[in-house]
């Protein structure tokens, strides 16, 4: 891949992006570039960073799903509720992950039957369910408030893979998370990448007909892949009752704009087949970064959305000027074709 | 294919019908109500609080189904009408004075303020979408954000209350016996109604959503009009922030969250096609009155308000389902003969 | 791989039906291995319906599909492909975001049901389907970046992978430059000495002349012509798809005699499409322009329209310079233009006949306060419904309701309706049927007769003679030759082309 290419690539503009304002951040107040910090940063990732993953093959396959917080937090706070009703074992931490990712694929498989089965546009179907998932939720799973959650998650959230005080004084700790977090993120890349489910994702991103007539299932990929974002969801669902050592019901809605700006922003095309993990992991780690740090620029962390807002608006203004301009080049490209 | 099939169903001779079922529809819902919870449901109380919620809705509905007519979508409707209401809200409670009095002038230039915010982010919208081509879904997400974003910024998460009396007056009070905010709905309904119906502007919007290309190779600014369309909503969207402002007396930044739902689902089962080209105003309305009675239904019948979220979701989908089950069925029959080269 | 037994590919009295109307009526038609067998007809004489049958897409009401030893009533797209038998449409079914060479390999990971797939095997597999056909196309870009030409020819490779043994070419030479068509055939002839049963699906009688070796002429559902290529004449090939002696037939209107220049085209470029095009038309004048595909015939319609960047040149109508790349302008000025493809450029196909008559310049139409008044529109539609016989019992109705010759007048008469100095049709009798043709003809001439100019761009010559009082053929983006009304003929014409 020669150099040129290289440097119009989505990821490229992102990772000098990500160095552009590390060094401004940092050289107002140094201590962003603490260990500290920068652990911080990853920990603040991790759940956005799986429910990212979810939302990055929604879109590649050319839809676009915003239940997934919603998919979450049910999957998380039913999961601590029915620990709680059936008795079961309250240190274990295997159980409620289990049950939440369940829980998260059987949401999904809703999705799937929206989607694949009724043929319902991926917006409309998505915000329906979501609605319809968080109604009954709150009507009839709970709408409490739970803070003393199961022994297990609770101690699960200090979990610390590295953890030492500072010369300065402040705690630097590293969860363990990073490392499932990591290889679930490499998984996804795999199969993305190797594997023909993978392949039919793009595919259905790079349209419906053609896909079709490769002889791949289109309902059944979709089903697929609904029913993987929604177990992925589950699981950041637990996760975020865990780190945030409660179970707050109302939580998590609303999130869905930033996970869907780091994913845009890291490269996928909402009309469908394009998109990579790398890119993903980019944007997260660019929106966190973003949020983190807009205090130590001495800007109030009532402005994280907007700042939310701004980038976005600007990622997706200079992805469609370069896509402009792709497209003009390309029309002059295939009449030098016709020489 | 498919798309070509839903489509037919909101198209031109059967939207008439799809108004007609709904009117059935809305009929059968009151019936229903009033027959379960009639001391609550059917009392002149209930009817007028809804009279009043209903036109913000409405409204925004209506702004949604512009942007939807033309094959797209505007989902920063709702950060627009926070944004203007609290514009609107700043300038009012700023020249308010300690007995909470204000001259007229003062609201009518805070009014027209929030206009004007309202038709800044619809100039946004426009940019993005006409000029740069970015997907509607993607661009209103991003300004949703961003207008959202800004509002929390300035107003540190706390809502704007207190406004001035003549001004709640707007929103509580009565137009000749009629809730003003209800007049107001209907005079934008009809006006946009007009405009569909009877004007070049609308009529090319609907091409518009129908065929983008052939309305291209027609020649009719496409670019202007798609422009045009999310400048209106973004009004209409203003204008809704207002009317909430006046009646709650209060203008927050994260009001109506679940208004982009309740939007879309009225739009849905107003009879308007989301690929775009068929739709109308009478449907929306009606729509807005369907969903208004079911909550307040459920409310009289105690049905808690998450339940009314589920019911949205739970309407959306079904009405998608339905068109589709319905069209496929319909279409199959007649559709073969013309398709066939 | 070559065998010995040569194997046949048929279909015995097919009997097909939509509706109420009969696409194929007792059809039989047999190909063999090592075959390049032309499927020839105008549109809407059943070509697709009965390649579509033969490929599992639709079953047949009666009739029998045999492929080699294997009898069947109908077929379903994945048997199909198991007894070999591929589809290559005209637009290749290709996915613009992967690769070419897992557009190639995919099928075959999927045919195998394998679950992973890794680049090496991709390449390699990509690598041995293009050796095979003798091709070399750098299969590492996408799709998206990737020529017509070559697409066509990755088409062919993921085809000939999966072991094809009957393949269907639906009008292959659609989007091709001369040589591009030169490397299809030689791909093509590859293949029939791999013993590959070829249909090559076509109306252009040049083409198929050079490449096939039997024939089948369809018109309107019925078989009109089988056998060996070389037993028919142009002519006779001719006569049997259009079921008329068009030659003779030339129906254009006597020129005035005041030869008044009303278009003027000078020096018109956009490298390196086409350059340096210089051109006039007469008021009443039919100009015909042709060339192949590629050639810059249909950019240069558009360009003069407004629809295609040009870089220099000048237009101008009625003495009055055009400001260039506008179709804003150029609809002011008095230029109409009829796209090709009239499903997804010309109608918005569910919306009503009235309001697809009214779409151009309906800023016309409006009165006070950008008012449109019911009675008005309504009187319009009815007289252009009229005019040009649109067979419609209501205006009201979508526009699918009408039959393509139907629906092509709807698409004359919005640009009519515009009263135009010129009026661009880009091949305008495509997809329709015969006795629609014929009279769409006529209303060309009509309009003509009252002073409308006309510049007709078509690769269908015969349409061509019958119509034009000249031609001008385009070659690789220069006029090459002027045809003036006595040289006129369509030997002349096939000659310039190639």
């Amino acid at each position: 891949m020669n150099i040129r290419k290289l440097l119009r690539r989505n990821e490229t503009v992102l990772i000098f992006a990500i160095i552009i304002f590390s060094l401004v951040i940092g050289s107002k107040s140094p201590e962003f570039f603490t260990t500290a910090n920068l652990f911080d940063i990853l920990r603040s990732s991790f759940v956005q960073l799986l429910f990212a993953l979810g939302v990055l093959i929604v879109i590649i396959s050319g839809g676009i799903d915003v239940s997934f917080p919603i998919v979450g937090i049910f999957a998380g706070y039913t999961a601590v509720v029915m620990m709680r009703k059936f008795q079961l074992n309250e240190e274990s931490l295997l159980i409620p992950i289990t049950l939440a990712i369940i829980i998260g694929a059987i949401l999904g498989g809703f999705n799937a039957i929206a989607i694949a089965g009724f043929g319902i546009p991926t917006l409309i179907a998505t915000l329906g369910t979501a609605g319809i998932f968080r109604g009954l939720m709150l009507s009839f799973i709970g709408a409490s408030f739970i803070s003393d959650i199961p022994v297990g998650l609770d101690n699960f959230s200090t979990a610390d893979l590295i953890k030492f005080e500072s010369d300065a004084g402040t705690l630097v700790r590293l969860h363990v998370l990073v490392i499932p977090v990591a290889v679930i993120t490499i998984a996804v890349s795999l199969l993305l990448n190797r594997t023909i489910f993978g392949r039919s994702v793009y595919a259905l991103g790079g349209g419906i007909e053609p896909t079709r007539r490769l002889g791949i299932s289109i309902k059944r990929t979709q089903a697929k892949i609904y029913m993987l974002v929604g177990g992925l969801s589950g699981l950041a669902g637990i996760l975020y009752v865990s780190l945030q050592r409660k179970a707050n019901p109302y939580d998590l809605a609303g999130s869905e704009l930033d996970v869907i700006a780091a994913v845009v922003l890291g490269g996928a095309s909402i009309m469908g087949g394009y998109g990579t993990v790398f890119g993903t992991v980019l944007g997260v780690l660019f929106i966190n970064m973003m949020k983190n740090n807009l205090v130590l620029l001495g800007v109030s962390s009532s402005w994280q959305r907007a700042a939310v807002g701004v980038l976005l608006v600007l990622g997706i203004t200079i992805q469609a000027i370069s896509e402009n301009r792709k497209s003009k080049r390309q029309k002059t490209a295939a009449n030098k074709e016709k020489e | 294919m498919n798309e070509r099939l839903q489509r037919m169903s909101t198209s031109g001779l059967l939207a008439d019908r799809k108004v007609t079922q709904l009117m059935g529809f809305t009929t059968f819902i009151f019936l229903i109500f009033t027959i379960f919870s009639f001391n609550i449901f059917f009392t002149p109380e209930n009817f007028r609080s809804m009279a009043y919620q209903v036109p913000e809705i409405a409204i925004l509905s209506i702004a949604v189904m512009l942007s939807m007519l033309t094959g797209g979508i505007d989902l920063s409707i709702v950060g627009i009408s926070n944004a203007a209401a609290l514009v609107a809200a700043y300038i009012m409670t700023e020249q308010m004075s300690a007995t909470g009095e204000i001259s007229s002038l003062w609201i009518i230039i805070a009014c027209l303020s929030g206009i004007l915010i309202g038709l800044i982010c619809g100039v946004i919208n426009s940019i993005l979408i006409a000029i740069l081509n970015v997907t509607p879904i993607l661009a209103t997400l991003a300004t949703m954000t961003l207008f959202n974003g800004i509002a929390i910024g300035i107003t540190n998460g706390i809502s704007v209350s207190d406004l001035p009396k003549q001004f709640i007056r707007v929103g509580n009070g009565t137009f000749f016996g009629i809730p003003t905010p209800f007049v107001l709905m209907v005079a934008i309904a009809a006006f946009v109604g007009f405009l569909i119906n009877r004007t070049g502007l609308g009529l090319k919007l609907l091409l518009i959503g129908t065929n983008r290309k052939a309305a291209q190779y027609s020649v009719m600014g496409d670019r202007k009009v798609i422009a045009w369309t999310y400048i209106l909503s973004g009004f209409l969207s203003s204008l809704a922030g207002l009317i909430i402002a006046a009646r709650t007396s209060a203008a927050s930044p994260d009001f109506g969250n679940s208004y982009i739902l309740l939007a879309i689902v009225i739009v849905v089962l107003g009879g308007i096609n989301p690929l775009g080209g068929f739709g109308t105003v009478t449907g929306v309305v009606l729509a807005t009155v369907v969903l208004q009675m079911v909550s307040s239904g459920f409310n009289a019948l105690r049905f808690s308000q998450f339940f009314y979220l589920a019911a949205q979701g739970g309407v959306l989908v079904a009405v998608m389902i339905l068109n589709t089950v319905l069209e496929n069925r319909r279409v199959n029959k007649s559709i073969n003969k013309s398709l066939e080269s | 791989m070559v065998s010995t037994k040569t194997l046949n590919y048929s279909v015995e009295n097919i009997v097909k039906s939509f509706g109420g109307a009969k696409a194929l009526s007792s059809v039989s038609m047999s190909v063999s291995g090592g075959e390049v067998h032309c499927l020839a007809g105008e549109n809407g004489s059943g070509k697709s319906t009965l390649i579509k049958i033969m490929s599992g897409v639709h079953a047949p009401d009666s009739g029998i599909i045999r492929l080699v030893e294997k009898e069947f009533s109908s077929l379903s797209p994945r048997q199909a492909v198991q007894e070999g038998v591929q589809v290559i449409f005209q637009d290749f079914s290709l996915l613009p975001n992967l690769t070419a060479a897992e557009n190639i390999a995919l099928p075959t990971y999927i045919y195998e049901n394998s679950r992973y797939i890794n680049k090496k095997s991709t390449m390699k597999i990509a690598q041995e389907a293009l050796d095979l056909i003798g091709v070399d196309i750098d299969i590492t870009l996408p799709v998206s970046e990737i020529s017509i030409a070559s697409k066509q020819l990755i088409a062919i490779a993921r085809a000939t992978n999966l072991g094809v043994k009957m393949l269907f070419m639906d009008e292959p030479t659609t989007a091709l430059t001369r040589k591009e068509i030169n490397r299809l055939f030689t791909v093509i002839n590859q293949i029939r000495a791999r013993g590959v049963a070829t249909v090559f699906v076509s109306h252009k009688i040049d083409e198929i002349q050079e490449i096939c070796n039997t024939i089948t002429v369809l018109r309107n559902g019925s078989v009109v012509a089988d056998g060996l290529m070389k037993d028919f004449s142009t002519k006779q090939i001719s006569e049997a798809m259009t079921g008329q002696d068009v030659l003779t037939t030339r129906i254009t209107p006597e020129l005035k005699s005041i030869k008044q220049k009303v278009v003027q085209v000078s020096n018109l470029s956009a490298i390196p499409t086409f350059s340096n095009i210089s051109f006039s038309i007469a008021a009443g004048e039919i100009l015909g322009v042709t060339g192949l595909l590629g050639s810059g015939r249909t950019e240069l319609a558009e360009a003069i329209f407004g629809k295609y960047q040009v870089d220099s040149g000048e237009i101008s109508v009625d003495g009055l310079k055009l400001p260039l790349n506008s179709s804003k302008a150029a609809l002011a000025a008095g230029i109409g233009y009829v796209p090709p493809d009239r499903l997804t450029q010309g109608l918005f196909l569910e919306q009503s006949i009235l309001r697809n008559l009214i779409a151009v310049g309906i800023d016309r139409y409006k009165k006070g306060w950008g008012l449109l008044p019911r009675k008005n529109l309504a009187q319009v539609g009815d007289r252009w419904i009229s005019d040009l016989k649109i067979k419609t019992k209501n205006p009201a109705n979508p526009v699918t309701s009408l039959s393509g010759g139907n629906q092509q007048r709807v698409v004359l008469a919005k640009w009519f309706a515009t009263n135009p100095h010129l009026m661009i049709l880009n091949g305008p009798t495509v997809g329709v049927d015969v006795g629609s043709k014929r009279e769409i003809l006529e209303i060309i001439r009509d309009r003509a007769q009252s002073g409308m100019s006309f510049l007709l761009v078509s690769d269908d010559i015969p349409e061509l003679i019958q119509i034009c009082h000249r031609v001008i053929v385009i070659k690789n983006g220069k006029i090459s030759k002027e045809f003036s009304e006595s040289e006129l003929n369509e030997s002349d014409l096939y000659k310039e082309l190639n």
